[in-house]
C-alpha cells in the first residue's frame, strides 16, 4: 500500500472522534444480504440468504460461501467483490502458516490475520475500508468456533450471529431460539428459520446457500438439493 | 459533526457515501449506459453469441477499425460496452494475462478464471484511491472443458456471475426483460436459435431493423472451440432468416 500520491489516510477521525468511513463501511454492510451463523456442541453452521439480481443468472456461477481451509469456512453480508479479495488473502495467510508450522492454522490465528487485514485497510494510505463482514467457522482442536469480524477489524467470538438487512429481527429469533446443547443438526434447521424469517419470497435451495462443519472438521458447502432436504424437516 | 460527508470527497474517489454507497462506482455505471451503445449475449445448449450495436460516429471513420468486441485468446472473447479507451486497456491487460496464465500453466485460461480476474481488478479501483474504477461492462465468452459453453459479465463494481442470457448498456433493462421472457423455461437454444434470439432481442429493444454493417456479432461453438467474429455476410443471412420467420 502506501498508494504513489495517497500517501495519507483516507480514514481520519471526525471532531467527535468517530472514523466515519468505518460507519460508512458497517451501512454498506447493513444493507446487504442476511447471512448468519450458529455454533453447535458438535460443529457450527453458517448460512447466507443468496438473491441474485435477475433469473437469467447461471445460479451454479456463484457461490457466497467459501472455504478458507478443509476446516475454516466464511460468509459475508456487504459487498460481494471486498470479500474476495478477503477471502484470496486468508487462504495465502493459511497457507504459508502451515508452510511454516506443517499444522493447519487455528481458527483464532486465521481470523486475527483477516482482521489485520482488515484494519489496516482503515489505516493504510490511498485506500477505503472493506464493505463487508464476515463469519468464519471453523473446527480445529479447540472444538468448534464462529467468529464474526466487522470493516472495522474488530473481531469477536459468537455462539450465534447474524448481519446483514435483518439483523435485529434475525438476532432477536436467534436469542430466543439459541441453546448452549444444540446438536448440529438443530442449528442447521434453527438457522433455516431465522433466514425464513425476514425471506422475501419463496424460498427454497437455489436462493439460500448453507455451509456446515462437523467434528469430522471438514467444511462443506450443502448442494442446493441437500438444502432443499432440510427445507423440507422444517415444513 | 464537520467531516460528516467525507469532506464532499465521497464522490470524486472511491471513498463511502454516509449511506455505505461508492458514488465513483455508480457513476461509472453511468458512463456504460451513457455510451449510447446496448449490447446483448444469449448461452445456448453448446455455443454462446455477443451482439453489439456499432456506431461509427464520422462517415470518414475506418469502420474496421471501430470495434468493441476483442479475440483475448483463440478460444476467448471479450465484448466492452462502455468506454472504449477504457475497454482497450482492460483488453490488453487482459490478452497479456491470458497468455501469461498459458505459458505459466500449460492450459488455457478457462472462461470463469478470467471473468475472476477482470472482476478482481475491477475491486481494486473500487478501494484504492488512486485509480479510478473503469466505466466498461465487460462479457467474456468462451467454452469451458468441462461445463460446456460460458458466458460472464463483469461490471465496474467488481461482481461477476455467469449468465444464462444478459444485457448491457443503454437498454440494458429492457433487453434483460425480453431475455427473462425467452429464457423462462430454461430453453437449450441450437447454434441458429442463439444467434437469432441474441440479434432480435437487440431489434426488439432498438425497434428497428439494422442492416448487417450496423452490428457486430461474436460467436464460439462447442464443435471448434474458437472465438469467432461473424463477418457481415453472415450477419446478412441471420438477419434474413429472422425477418422470413417473422
Amino acid at each position: 500500500m502506501g498508494d504513489s500520491q495517497y500517501s495519507f489516510s483516507l480514514t481520519t477521525f471526525s471532531p467527535s472522534g468517530k472514523l466515519v468511513q468505518i460507519e460508512h463501511a458497517l451501512t454498506a454492510v447493513g444493507s446487504g444480504q442476511t447471512s448468519l451463523g450458529i455454533k453447535a456442541v458438535n460443529g457450527v453452521v453458517i448460512a447466507t440468504e443468496k438473491k441474485l439480481p435477475s433469473i437469467l443468472v447461471d445460479e451454479t456461477s456463484v457461490q457466497k460461501i467459501q472455504s478458507l481451509t478443509p476446516n475454516i469456512g466464511v460468509v459475508y453480508s456487504g459487498m460481494g467483490p471486498d470479500s474476495r479479495v478477503l477471502v484470496r488473502k486468508s487462504r495465502k495467510q493459511a497457507e504459508q502458516y502451515y508452510r511454516l508450522y506443517k499444522e493447519p492454522i487455528p481458527v483464532t490465528q486465521l481470523v486475527r490475520e483477516t482482521a489485520t487485514v482488515m484494519q489496516e485497510f482503515t489505516q493504510s494510505g490511498g485506500v477505503r475500508p472493506f464493505g463487508v463482514s464476515l463469519l468464519v467457522a471453523g473446527y480445529d482442536d479447540k472444538g468448534p468456533q464462529l467468529y464474526q469480524v466487522d470493516p472495522s477489524g474488530s473481531y469477536f467470538s459468537w455462539k450465534a450471529s447474524a448481519m446483514g438487512k435483518n439483523v435485529s429481527n434475525a438476532k432477536a429469533f436467534l436469542e430466543k431460539r439459541y441453546t448452549e446443547d444444540m446438536e448440529l443438526d438443530d442449528a442447521v434447521h434453527t438457522a433455516i428459520l431465522t433466514l425464513k424469517e425476514g425471506f422475501e419470497g419463496q424460498i427454497s435451495g437455489k436462493n439460500i446457500e448453507i455451509g456446515v462443519i462437523d467434528s469430522k472438521r471438514i467444511f462443506k458447502v450443502l448442494s442446493p438439493s441437500e438444502v432443499e432436504d432440510y427445507l423440507q424437516e422444517v415444513e | 459533526m464537520s467531516r460528516g460527508s467525507g469532506g464532499g470527497y465521497d464522490r470524486h474517489i472511491t471513498i463511502f457515501s454516509p449511506e455505505g454507497r461508492l458514488y465513483q462506482v455508480e457513476y461509472a455505471f453511468k458512463a456504460v449506459k451513457a455510451a449510447g451503445v446496448t449490447s446483448i449475449g444469449v448461452r445456448g445448449k453448446d455455443s454462446v453469441c455477443v451482439v453489439t450495436q456499432k456506431k461509427v460516429p464520422d462517415k470518414l471513420l475506418d469502420q474496421t477499425s471501430v470495434t468493441l468486441l476483442f479475440p483475448i485468446t483463440k478460444y476467448l472473447g471479450l465484448l466492452a460496452t462502455g468506454i472504449t479507451a477504457d475497454a482497450r486497456a482492460l483488453v490488453q491487460q487482459a490478452r497479456n494475462e491470458a497468455a501469461e496464465f498459458r505459458f505459466r500453466y500449460g492450459y488455457e485460461m478457462p472462461v470463469d478464471v478470467l471473468a475472476r480476474w477482470i472482476a478482481d481488478k475491477s475491486q481494486v479501483y473500487t478501494q484504492h484511491a488512486y485509480m479510478r474504477p473503469l466505466g466498461v461492462v465487460a462479457m467474456i465468452l468462451g467454452i469451458d472443458e468441462e461445463k460446456g459453453p460460458q458466458l460472464f459479465k463483469c461490471d465496474p463494481a467488481g461482481h461477476f456471475f455467469g449468465h444464462k442470457a444478459t444485457s448491457a448498456g443503454g437498454k440494458e433493462q429492457e433487453a434483460i426483460n425480453f431475455l427473462e421472457k425467452k429464457m423462462k423455461n430454461d430453453p437449450e437454444f441450437t447454434y441458429e436459435e442463439t444467434v437469432q434470439t441474441a440479434i432480435s432481442a437487440l431489434q426488439s429493444v432498438l425497434q428497428e431493423d439494422f442492416k448487417a454493417s450496423e452490428i457486430e456479432v461474436g460467436v464460439v461453438r462447442k464443435e471448434d472451440q474458437v472465438f469467432k467474429v461473424l463477418s457481415t455476410d453472415e450477419i446478412d443471412e441471420h438477419l434474413t432468416a429472422i425477418s422470413e420467420r417473422d
